[in-house]
């Protein structure tokens, strides 16, 4: 992996404190979501929090230090073992009024209260027409050596269940926006965090405690007009170094943040290919109807006459993450992958 | 807390007013002293940055660990968690291969698609590949169980999970329906008293989790983690009970995780006192040492051996492993599905070093 060497250890989940902003006040993606929780947590206290060892503990990765203290047990609530009633519990609360933020030690373990989130959550409010504001947040997304269980992109399980809005932010100031909107909305949502982008990307975030990011928006990390570059998660940070070698090479690559993945901003992506042409459409979700096929599709029916060459897809194969270190390089699209499909695109 | 099954194996003649034949009880000793060095040799790599991935330590754990796992006969099944790297030792698996699978490589078990303790080997030591998901083998050694009921064979299902574990949904629909149907199973549940930070307490509001045996219509025991021959005696009650079709037994072990959750975990939130109670009086190692050398089974010189053989095993283990490929990264698609023939043939080995 061009971008960072994972070390030793590096599964994610760490000792090490949460940290600080910086003198400059730049925040890790790490340090800005932990922001928007204790932002919203100050400003409306229907808001609480519930998941595993997420109070004395701090969370795995420490997104929650220091929550306890300030807000005490019944806000930060440190709970068994039970994702199913985890997420049914949100539900309940919701249902009269409180606002509930429930924490997934891991995304993979959201699996674990399937029932819950693609029955109750997700239909809940269109047959019944009650409001559900529950966020469900939890780290995911692989190359830290995590391997199958620690590593999932779920989005598109839950996306299919339609009903909750789908965020997967790349930057700290994204993040912070994004979560904060989720918490004020009245709709479910599922807030994924990619543990590889949480310590490794930091960068200026606003401290305005009404700064939010609409739910919904995609947004143009990098501008250019040979090819579109569409994707979201720690793929944009591929994407980034991709498009800087292929610019030493004269193609200039756009790139497309989606940011939410449900629902899709259709009309982003569509503006992007009205200036390019040309699509490529990256993403860690599974390559068959991961996010990335939904995309590909919207192209293909809207953009039609404004393709010069067939929609490129890149993205892992359908199976597990697997763990050994070029196992999972093979596994994941690869910066040297994103040129090559570039290149084939801009041939046409 | 009544007790209903024995917590004893009736002591002979032959074996001298002990549990067991001599012999036994030191492969006993022999597989808690490889666990203990495993475990540590394990973490000082790791923490040196030379083992990639993840460790969880089962240090304190081993009497129940080896204890289970020694009361199974070869054809019976263990269904472990992350946890449990010691009772897959004791069922069998080899120490260099094991090795293989935390560094990610072709002679691993799993070929290099997981990695540390997610490890198992079905056809060969009749143990199932760990899932992190907790306790999602619970439901599956109901399977195996009933399976072994349908043929009549005698065999039997172990499944082993954590305290915490036991407040998922699938802990009680698995021991419900293990009930229900008389499965030959055995639920053993490793009572280390934390799940990752969380204190027993805050799990669940019984005072033990052997009692809930009673709400599903099964014995509950609860015994001593440390001491591998109170747990190995409650095991094989539980699992000759089985045997003969008379249903589950849920088994709750208790000990204490010495070491933090995973190898980044420095567990600040176990208390001091019970962590030294349980390192000075309730080693399971070093008691279990004692006994044997009270008892006039093992020599100073035997335990020096023993230890002698695990060290050779871990250093042997440790070049094995390194010596090992990695796996061919084209081959990350194959073994999805049983046509491809993936897991049947020879993998393919990526160049650089050679199998030893
Ligand atoms: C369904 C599920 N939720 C969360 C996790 C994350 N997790 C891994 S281990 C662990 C604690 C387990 O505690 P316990 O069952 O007591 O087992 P121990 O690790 O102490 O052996 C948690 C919460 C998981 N593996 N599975
Ligand atoms: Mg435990």
């Amino acid at each position: 992996m061009a971008t960072q060497q994972v070390e030793a250890g590096a599964a994610g989940h760490g000792a090490e404190p949460r940290g600080k902003r910086g003198e400059d006040g730049q925040a890790t993606y790490l340090i800005a979501i932990a922001e928007a929780l204790w932002e919203e947590m100050e400003r409306d206290e229907r808001v609480f929090m519930l998941g595993e060892d997420i109070g004395v503990y701090g969370g795995a990765f420490k997104v929650t230090e220091g929550f306890i203290e300030r807000f005490g047990p019944e806000r930060v609530m440190d709970t068994p073992i039970a994702e199913e009633t985890i997420v049914g519990m949100s539900v309940g609360a919701a249902m009269e009024g409180l606002r509930p933020v429930a924490e997934f030690q891991y995304a993979d373990f959201m699996s674990s209260g399937f029932d819950e989130i693609t029955t109750v959550l997700s239909r809940y409010h269109y047959r019944a027409g009650v409001p559900l504001p529950v966020v469900l947040r939890g780290p995911s997304g692989g190359g830290v050596r995590a391997s199958s269980f620690h590593s999932i992109n779920p989005e598109p399980w839950y996306a299919y269940a339609g009903g909750i809005k789908i965020m997967c932010p790349a930057f700290p100031s994204d993040a912070k926006g994004l979560l904060k909107s989720a918490i004020r909305d009245d709709n479910p949502s599922m807030f994924l965090e990619h543990k590889w982008i949480y310590r490794r990307i930091k960068e200026q975030v606003s401290e305005d405690p009404e700064f939010l990011v609409p739910i919904g928006a995609a947004d143009v990390k990098r501008e250019g007009s040979d090819v579109s570059i569409i994707t979201y998660g720690a793929m944009v940070h591929k994407a980034l170094e991709a498009a800087e070698a292929l610019a030493q090479r004269g193609i200039s690559a756009e790139i497309v943040d989606l940011r939410t993945v449900y629902p899709l901003d259709e009309e982003t992506i569509l503006r992007s290919i009205e200036k390019t042409s040309r699509a490529l459409v990256l993403y860690e979700s599974y390559r068959f109807l991961g996010i990335g096929t939904e995309v590909a599709a919207v192209i293909a029916e809207k953009a039609f006459e404004h393709l010069d060459a067939p929609v490129v897809r890149l993205a892992p194969p359908n199976v597990p993450v697997p763990f050994s270190p070029p196992l999972e390089d093979a596994f994941l699209p690869q910066i040297a992958d994103i040129e090559a499909a570039v290149d084939r695109l801009a041939g046409w | 807390m009544r007790r209903t099954v024995a917590t004893k194996v009736e002591p002979d003649a032959e074996t001298a007013g002990r549990p067991l034949p001599d012999d036994r009880l030191k492969e006993i000793l022999y597989f808690l002293k490889l666990a203990r060095y495993f475990d540590e040799r394990m973490e000082a790599l790791y923490r040196q940055g030379r083992l990639p991935g993840a460790i969880y330590s089962g240090r304190g754990q081993e009497g129940t660990h080896v204890g289970v796992a020694y009361a199974l006969e070869a054809e019976d099944s263990l269904f472990p968690t992350h946890r449990d790297l010691t009772a897959q030792l004791t069922k069998g698996l080899e120490l260099k291969r094991v090795m293989a699978q935390f560094w990610g490589r072709i002679d691993g078990y799993l070929r290099g698609r997981d990695g540390n303790s997610h490890i198992g080997d079905w056809y060969g030591h009749r143990t199932y590949a760990v899932m992190s998901h907790l306790p999602i083998a619970y439901p599956v050694a109901c399977g195996a169980a009933l399976a072994y009921q349908r043929a009549g064979s005698g065999h039997v299902a172990l499944a082993i999970c954590g305290d915490g574990a036991t407040s998922n949904g699938r802990w009680h629909e698995a021991l419900n329906i293990s009930a229900v149907f008389r499965l030959p199973v055995v639920w053993v549940v490793n009572n280390n008293q934390f799940a990752y930070s969380t204190p027993n307490a805050k799990e669940f509001a019984v005072p033990t989790i052997a009692e809930r045996g009673a709400a599903y219509g099964i014995p509950g025991v609860r015994v001593d983690g440390t001491d591998v021959l109170e747990v190995y005696g409650v095991a094989r009650e539980a699992v000759e009970r089985a045997r003969r079709g008379d249903g589950p037994t849920l088994i709750e072990a208790v000990s204490l995780r010495w070491r933090g959750h995973a190898g980044h975990d420095p567990a600040k939130y176990v208390p001091r006192e019970l962590l030294e109670h349980y390192m000075l009086s309730k080693d399971p190692v070093k008691n279990f040492e004692r006994y044997l050398k009270d008892q006039g089974v093992v020599t100073d010189e035997d335990v020096a051996n023993i230890q002698a053989r695990v060290d050779r095993e871990f250093d042997e283990g440790h070049e094995y492993a390194l010596a090992s490929p990695f796996p061919e990264p084209g081959d990350v698609t194959k073994g999805w599905w049983v046509e491809d023939g993936y897991w049947v043939g020879e993998p393919g080995r990526a160049g650089g070093t050679e199998a030893s």
